[in-house]
């Protein structure tokens, strides 16, 4: 219920109640679309001209600002007279230094989307200010006419007002011209709140046009293929008025040609962005797209200079120098685009390898686990069983056979000291405490000191890295000394152990047989442990030997 | 005294002793009272947990090294669920005696840990077997311990746990003359001078261990 009435309530206010705002709104580009087309004129003429000098960082931070504040004007519009909530778009700043800054703000996509608003509300938003102004005049004039007919000079054609019936027989144009006109502003109103949603609110424009790159058309792409017939039929129809009018009047100069040229352009821009967006057409990533949509709009823009040039002058081809700076921001798009996407596929390759190493991880821990349950189970609870029974024996002989009591006691603190042998064991092998306590150069000291065979531990790591990473180096030496004990039947092992600034290395090498396989569990459970913590593990072990077993640990802390 | 934070071992510790005729002058939590308790209560020795609060980590061994700094007559025995024999180093390293190392486990045997407890006070070395352990595996190729049989290396351990010649006979199941007479060849293999008292001895054997095992 609520929904519903609310969702009359916004049709009222786009539809009939706001009109007027509405009206005002899609009034406004005429001024602003002056401003638009100074700022990115500005901003077309100054940055490539300071590009070779420092001085194009300031340029670039200030050209930056205003067009944000512009985006931020154009939002404040939208919400105030449409009624459309959409998030400021957020200040961003570029990272420090030089090149830094420049790829901070030419490198920022929301520069980007709100440049392409101001310049659709410049272009498409200035063109429908004026055809609307010149329609609810025009309309209103005709309406008005049987008032002032009399002092007026009108003539269609050779058709001449000067009569009352003449003008009265024009009232019904000019009320089907106010109409048009009403559908204008309805119409034209709703391009622009998802427009806007898109290409002006920070986080949730990104997030919709990543979500729906994927195929599934964006809000802005289906309210553009809805719109296509009507901009047709208006175009068509104009156009057919137009023409009839030059044909009933002069039929001398074909003035129509203007508008055929000017909307046809902004019609042929229309449809191609229509047809690219269309999923038989566009191709998959969203960059590509605004790519293919840039450069069907270049070619159309050309296409209508070159047109402008035949049909007026013919003479110095001037068209070349526009032509020239339409090639040049579409080169610097499709270089942008490309970086785009390497970035994004640099993006997935690192996501693969995060999922799959956080699946390891997850299978790591849980075997862990499992191995943990099945000693505690076998182990020291079993023993605490055995204890409890001869305890409770005890207690039943200890009146009768005090002897039998006193021997089933001595074998519960024997119990005991087992349980408790288990349980230490059990607990160094989950995290041994002098790791904890002392760090790894003390620990692998410990491990050496314990194995079985000869061990030289040299360490240099001068500040103690996360703790999760020290885990980690610990087990990989240890696994690696117990692989040489038991299986490569080595008789010496070297540990190598260094922090070079952010990262740290742990090299194991011994003097055994080799043929290590580095898919066995305890192998390939320090490596899920290594990768898990985003390093790599080497394992070299031909047959005949050496094993070498070297992790590389970053330890970012 | 005692120092152990788990309160259910500290009761069931100061209980063991009272029984067998301690008297337990206090029982603390942590690392600073432990200090504390030495300098005010001066007991004969203060019975440590490596463990203790905040950190966890080795607090109660550094407390207790503190403390005996400060109070160097302070007989400590550090007992926890697990030994190092880096631990063991840092305790031995003032060529003193009156320390003792043990794991908790050794509690159970009531009857030994009191006669350690007693040795520590009284001046002597307690070591846990582990820690012994660990001193003997690493072993070098022409390492003097090779020339040792192994009735008197088993002789050697019991020693260097800080056992006197009546307590290594008790374990071995000797007679004090015969494990006199291994002490004698042990100490002539090892070209370690013969020693006045037992603990003075334990401390040579030990000094000579811990710089032949590195």
């Amino acid at each position: 219920m609520v929904e519903a009435s609310e969702t009359t309530a916004r049709r009222a206010r786009v539809g009939r109640v706001g009109v007027g705002r509405a009206l005002l709104y899609l009034l406004t580009a005429a001024p602003l679309s002056a401003l638009w087309f100074g700022l990115l004129l500005a901003g077309a003429i100054a940055i490539p001209l300071t590009a070779p000098t420092p001085l194009v960082v300031p340029v670039l931070v200030a050209y930056r600002a205003l067009v944000w504040s512009g985006a931020r004007l154009e939002a404040a519009l939208v919400r105030d007279l449409l009624g459309v909530e959409i998030e400021a778009p957020l200040a961003r700043f570029g990272a420090k230094g030089y090149l830094g800054r420049v790829r901070g703000v030419v490198g920022d996509p929301a520069l980007w989307r709100e440049q392409t608003f101001l310049f659709l509300r410049m272009v498409l938003g200035g063109a429908l200010a004026v055809a609307i102004a010149s329609a609810i005049g025009a309309s209103a004039w005709l309406v008005a006419l049987p008032a002032m007919y009399s002092s007026v000079d009108f003539d269609i054609g050779s058709w001449h007002v000067d009569r009352l019936g003449r003008a009265l027989a024009l009232v019904p144009a000019g009320v089907a011209g106010l109409a048009v006109s009403w559908f204008l502003v309805v119409g034209g109103a709703r391009i622009w709140p998802p427009l806007a949603r898109v290409l002006l609110a920070g986080g949730a424009g990104t997030a919709g046009s990543t979500a729906t790159a994927a195929g599934e058309p964006t809000p802005v792409a289906h309210a553009l293929r809805r719109a296509l017939p009507f901009h047709a039929a208006f175009f068509v129809l104009l156009n057919a008025v137009l023409i009839a009018v030059w044909a009933f009047t002069t039929a001398g100069y074909f003035w129509p040609e203007w508008t055929l040229l000017t909307l046809g352009l902004l019609l042929a821009i229309h449809g191609w962005t229509v047809l690219v967006q269309g999923s038989w057409l566009g191709p998959r990533s969203a960059a590509t797209r605004a790519l293919r949509v840039h450069a069907g709009a270049a070619a159309a823009i050309g296409l209508f200079l070159v047109c402008v040039w035949a049909v007026t002058t013919a003479g110095y081809f001037w068209p070349m120098w526009p032509l020239l700076g339409l090639a040049l921001l579409l080169g610097g798009h499709a270089l942008t685009a490309l970086a785009a996407t390497r970035d994004r596929e640099r993006l997935t390759e690192r996501i693969d390898v995060l999922t799959t190493t956080r699946s390891g991880a997850v299978d790591a821990a849980e075997a862990e686990l499992r191995r943990i349950e099945r000693d505690l189970h076998d182990g020291a609870q079993a023993r605490l069983v055995a204890l409890g029974m001869s305890l409770g024996l005890a207690e039943q002989k200890l009146a009768s056979d005090p002897d039998a009591a006193l021997q089933l006691l001595t074998e519960a603190r024997v119990g005991a000291g087992e349980a408790l042998r288990e349980l230490r064991d059990l607990a160094r092998g989950i995290h041994p405490p002098i790791l904890a306590d002392r760090g790894l150069e003390p620990a692998l000291a410990a491990l050496a000191a314990s194995a079985p065979l000869r061990v030289d531990v040299s360490a240099h790591v001068p500040e103690r890295p996360p703790a999760p990473v020290e885990t980690a180096a610990y087990f990989v030496a240890a696994e690696a000394l117990a692989n040489a004990a038991k299986h490569a039947a080595a008789s010496h092992v070297e540990i190598r152990i260094y922090r070079l600034a952010d990262v740290l290395t742990v090299v194991v090498v011994d003097d055994g047989r080799g043929g290590a396989d580095p898919a066995g569990s305890g192998l390939s459970g320090i490596r899920r442990r290594v990768e898990a913590l985003d390093g790599s593990l080497r394992v070299v072990s031909p047959p005949g030997g050496p094993t070498s077993v070297e992790a590389v640990l970053p330890c970012a802390s | 005294m005692i120092a152990e934070d788990l309160a259910l071992l500290r009761d069931g510790l100061t209980r063991l002793l009272r029984d067998n005729g301690f008297e337990v002058v206090a029982a603390v939590g942590d690392g600073d009272a432990l200090v504390h308790s030495v300098l005010r209560e001066e007991p004969d020795v203060a019975i440590v947990d490596v463990r203790l609060p905040p950190t966890f980590r080795d607090e109660g061994l550094r407390a207790a090294l503190e403390a005996r700094r400060r109070r160097p007559e302070t007989a400590i025995l550090i007992v926890s669920q697990y030994v190092e024999r880096s631990y063991a180093d840092e305790l031995l390293a003032d060529g003193r005696g009156g320390v003792g190392y043990l794991l908790k486990d050794r509690i159970i045997d009531v009857d030994d840990f009191v006669a350690a407890v007693r040795r520590v006070a009284a001046g002597s070395t307690a070591l846990d077997p582990e820690v012994v352990a660990q001193l003997l595996t690493r072993r070098r190729h022409g390492n003097p311990l090779d020339r040792l049989t192994p009735r008197e290396l088993e002789v050697l351990a019991l020693m260097a746990e800080g056992r006197s010649n009546a307590g290594i006979a008790d374990a071995l199941v000797l007679t004090v003359g015969a494990v006199e007479k291994h002490v004698a060849s042990i100490l002539a293999k090892l070209r370690l001078p013969p020693s006045e008292t037992d603990h003075r001895r334990v401390l040579a054997v030990l000094e000579y261990l811990r710089s032949t095992s590195d």
